[in-house]
């Protein structure tokens, strides 16, 4: 029996001698009582039926480093940090709210220095600092054009801000335009919009992306509208949840506050060969932004719009991650395949239209894997739905 | 029984080697970061590391591992989800932690017989899923339905919020597959509710904790699906209260298939994570339910509630629709990890009295609790007589943890005083082992260990639990 227990010792004072290393914070490491609740949310450990890659398994792990019994270089410790998805779907089933992505950010900021960090995420982490180079890809390709200087926030006038989003004008532009056709006049598109620092946080540069936030939280004053899970999430994570407004969210509280201001939805339905309507709606399901979910707490606003232009149905894995990740798929393409699988099976199985997304990774994520299998679902972003439906 | 002898660290190359032939190699962790996720459980306090983790797939591979083992005198601890909170899973002795969570499948679902058989590792909730999907229901339901396997609620006797009416898992089970530590693979039981051919080993089985074989696979008895269920809550000034409340229901002639308590602080700490619009202010919230036919249903839910308010509830509500009624299940399932909001360390306990004391053992916790100066939060199963006090404290807080032992102490001896138990539905693993002797009387336990060695006789499995 060993009854000096990491818990104790992760919630002992600073000052007790060689107790803890300070790589995270004693009261978050100190909150889980390891009752295993989170196993059945966490897609790794549904993977594998492992203790190590369950989120249970992975607060111990880092108790360890913590206590020194475990050194940074330890095998397990750099797999596990690196196999977890992040997506944070052990939160909210979590009853005792150990805040278990604030504790992965400390994890990887601490076990991805120096030579230990990813060669990718290391690059990825710097390519996303040069945001002209997205910016001018975006343009190119047609995302919305920049505004100006922010304007001042007005009951009457511009609302929200727009932010762009680093991949996502880049590779969707049509999403941020979408919304301009959505919200006119309600929402301008400020220029010179950096990174948001999200992607830097999930790869083990909390500080940059700290930085990076609230940089951007300056050249968009007020309230920010994201059409990106997670942008979103961790803007307001840096920001603060009242500065953050994802789009599905804004769009029924304003539409909701200005039902003048809402354009005329029609329901969508399948057109014929001729380009008729055969009168049949569109079936679309949802593949919920994990960060979105689970760290803003948005999940149904999604659903409500596109049941408002559509037969939405719900996928049985619709809430859980599908495997982009932020940049997991481009880290580990072969779990971020195993993850995706189980999605791509039920979008098949569901005979599904189209399939909504509300993240730019997710997105991506899901385009590729539906085109691999030759799917006939074709993936549209909410505000593009909702466009669609405008006209 | 005296554990085998190992020291950390001590399985030798072959005997490793051995272990990767039979599970595959994957199968074997041996490196410090590998074993320790499983060095603990959901028990506070309890830490060891085991030298190596072994993931079978067949029951074949079980019995070669444990053969082998007891051929080496390597302790083994069997473990499936890890959720238990006795430290039953904690490898003391370091050894071999065996893990069944591979072997998860629920291999039938039978309609006509009302059983259903899963492998080891299946989770509760599967379980109840399968069943479901057949319209059956399989009756136990404990807290951790979602995480925890089959086999180790029939480990661990699990109970659950439906035992007033239902009983708990040794009600259900009706056959085991089992390897003994000797390698042996045994059927006991099996597709019956009515076999008395020989001792009843599938309940010697039931509630052994690991240490008299490893559980492979399970049969168990399924019920009809009740056509209907309602849910019904009534708060209380205090405990005692909602325990008296509970002594009239019964008295009235309802049976009903929930009756659970949760105190003030529970309430809160509830509250806090399920946000249902709880009352914080009561002192006690007892939530009531029932299954059967619709009609049945209502009359035994207007009968609980005028019994609460017989003896004076504030207010008494019945959940208007299906979902509030599973939304208060759920937050009552989360209770324990709930109040780990209010502390770091979060010691739960699992005593149990006869039903008509339960008013007296809620009064004597609370006096107890002021005693040795500990924040204590109880809830339960107050239809069961099984009352789950919970200490929370801060280790930074000098002697904390000494008065919680001390107070706890004083919980078990209060409640053996009052023809209760020390554990009711936790089991005594390593953390409940100290006051054993005081609940079963030395004849008993000697019993009990000479029952281990016939079972046992390298004792290897799972050794010093539960007395053995």
């Amino acid at each position: 029996m060993t009854p000096a227990d990491d818990q104790a010792a992760a919630a002992a004072p600073a000052e007790a001698p060689a107790t803890t290393r300070g790589i995270f914070d004693k009261k978050l490491l100190a909150a889980c009582i390891s009752c295993g609740f989170c196993l059945p949310a966490c897609p790794t450990y549904r993977l594998t039926q492992d203790e190590r890659s369950s989120p249970r398994g992975r607060i111990t792990l880092m108790r360890a480093l913590e206590t020194g019994r475990l050194e940074e270089d330890d095998p397990t410790l750099q797999e596990q940090a690196s196999f977890c998805l992040g997506c944070r779907a052990c939160e909210p089933v979590c009853p005792a709210g150990v805040q278990y992505g604030s504790l992965l950010e400390q994890w990887r900021d601490h076990q991805w220095r120096g030579r230990h960090v990813p060669p990718l995420a290391l690059a990825l982490r710097a390519g996303m600092r040069v945001t002209p180079a997205f910016g001018v890809a975006g343009r190119l390709r047609g995302a919305a054009r920049p505004t100006g200087p922010a304007a001042p926030i007005e009951p009457d006038g511009v609302r929200a801000h727009l932010m762009l989003g680093c991949a996502e004008r880049a590779l969707y532009p049509q999403v941020s335009r979408s919304v301009l056709a959505l919200l006119p006049g309600v929402v301008d598109v400020p220029s010179g919009q950096g990174c948001c620092g999200a992607m830097h946080a999930h790869n083990g540069g909390s500080e940059q992306s700290r930085e990076l936030a609230e940089e951007l939280g300056r050249r968009l004053p007020g309230v920010i509208l994201t059409t990106a899970g997670g942008c979103g999430g961790h803007l307001a994570h840096v920001l603060g949840r009242d500065r953050v407004r994802e789009l599905s969210e804004f769009l029924l509280e304003y539409w909701g506050e200005r039902p003048d201001r809402m354009p005329a939805l029609r329901r969508l339905t399948v057109e014929g060969s001729d380009g008729s309507a055969d009168g049949r709606p569109l079936r679309v399901g949802l593949q919920d932004s994990c960060h979105l979910r689970n760290g803003m707490g948005v999940f149904a606003q999604p659903r409500e719009l596109i049941g408002r232009v559509a037969e939405y149905v719900e996928l049985p894995s619709a809430g859980s991650c599908c495997g982009s990740a932020g940049t997991y798929s481009l880290l580990r393409p072969d779990d971020s395949q195993r993850v995706l699988d189980v999605h791509l099976d039920e979008i098949e199985a569901a005979g599904l239209d189209h399939l909504v997304v509300v993240n730019v990774v997710c997105q991506r994520q899901l385009i590729a894997g539906l085109r691999r299998r030759r799917s006939t679902t074709t993936v549209l972003h909410l505000a593009e739905l909702l466009a669609r439906a405008a006209t | 029984m005296t554990a085998a002898a190992t020291t950390p660290g001590s399985l030798g190359t072959a005997v490793l080697d051995e272990l990767r032939g039979i599970v595959g190699a994957p199968h074997v962790l041996t490196t410090d970061g590998d074993v320790e996720p499983f060095s603990r459980d959901a028990t506070p306090l309890f830490r060891a590391k085991p030298d190596a983790v072994v993931l079978p797939a067949t029951t074949r591979e079980v019995s070669a591992v444990l053969a082998l083992a007891t051929r080496h005198g390597i302790p083994v601890t069997p473990r499936g989800a890890g959720s238990n909170l006795s430290a039953a899973t904690i490898p003391e002795h370091g050894g071999i932690v065996l893990v069944l969570t591979r072997m998860n499948r629920v291999l039938e679902v039978s309609g006509a017989e009302l059983l259903a058989v899963v492998e080891a590792g299946a989770t509760t909730a599967a379980l109840s899923d399968a069943a479901a999907a057949h319209g059956l229901l399989y009756a136990p339901d404990p807290g951790s339905r979602t995480v925890s396997t089959v086999a180790g609620n029939v480990a661990t006797c699990a109970g659950g919020l439906r035992g007033l009416k239902y009983g708990v898992t040794r009600n259900y089970v009706l056959g085991l597959e089992v390897v003994l530590p000797t390698g042996e693979i045994l059927r006991t039981g099996g597709r019956l509710w009515k076999d008395v051919a020989g001792y009843d080993l599938t309940r010697l089985l039931t509630g052994s904790e690991g240490t008299l074989a490893v559980i492979t696979e399970v049969t168990v008895g399924l019920l009809p699906l009740p056509a209907a269920a309602g849910t019904g809550v009534a708060y209380f000034d205090h405990l005692a209260d909602a325990g008296r409340a509970v002594a009239k229901i019964i008295a009235d002639g309802t049976l009903p298939a929930t009756l659970e308590f949760l105190d003030n602080r529970c309430i809160n700490a509830v509250e806090d994570f399920a946000r249902l619009g709880l009352d914080r202010d009561a002192g006690a919230l007892l939530l009531f339910g029932d299954d059967g036919s619709a009609d049945l249903v209502a009359g035994s839910l207007r009968r609980m509630a005028d019994a609460c308010s017989a003896i004076g509830a504030r207010d008494v509500t019945l959940a208007a629709d299906v979902a509030q009624a599973e939304a208060l299940l759920a937050a009552r399932r989360c209770s324990l990890p709930a109040l780990a909001r209010l502390a770091p360390i979060t010691m739960l306990e699992d005593v149990t009295v006869p039903r008509p004391r339960l008013a007296e053992m809620v009064d004597e916790i609370d006096r107890i609790a002021a005693r040795h100066d500990v924040v204590c939060a109880t809830f339960g199963h107050a239809g069961d007589g099984n009352l789950h006090p919970t200490i929370v404290f801060d280790p930074q807080d000098g002697d904390a943890q000494h008065r919680a032992e001390a107070a706890f102490d004083e919980v078990f001896r209060t409640a053996m005083r009052l023809d209760g138990t020390i554990t009711g539905e936790h089991g005594v693993g390593a953390a409940k082992r100290p006051w054993l002797a005081a609940r079963l009387g030395e004849d008993q336990l000697a019993l009990l260990r000479r029952i281990k060695t016939a079972f046992d006789p390298a004792g290897i499995l799972n050794p010093g639990k539960t007395g053995s």
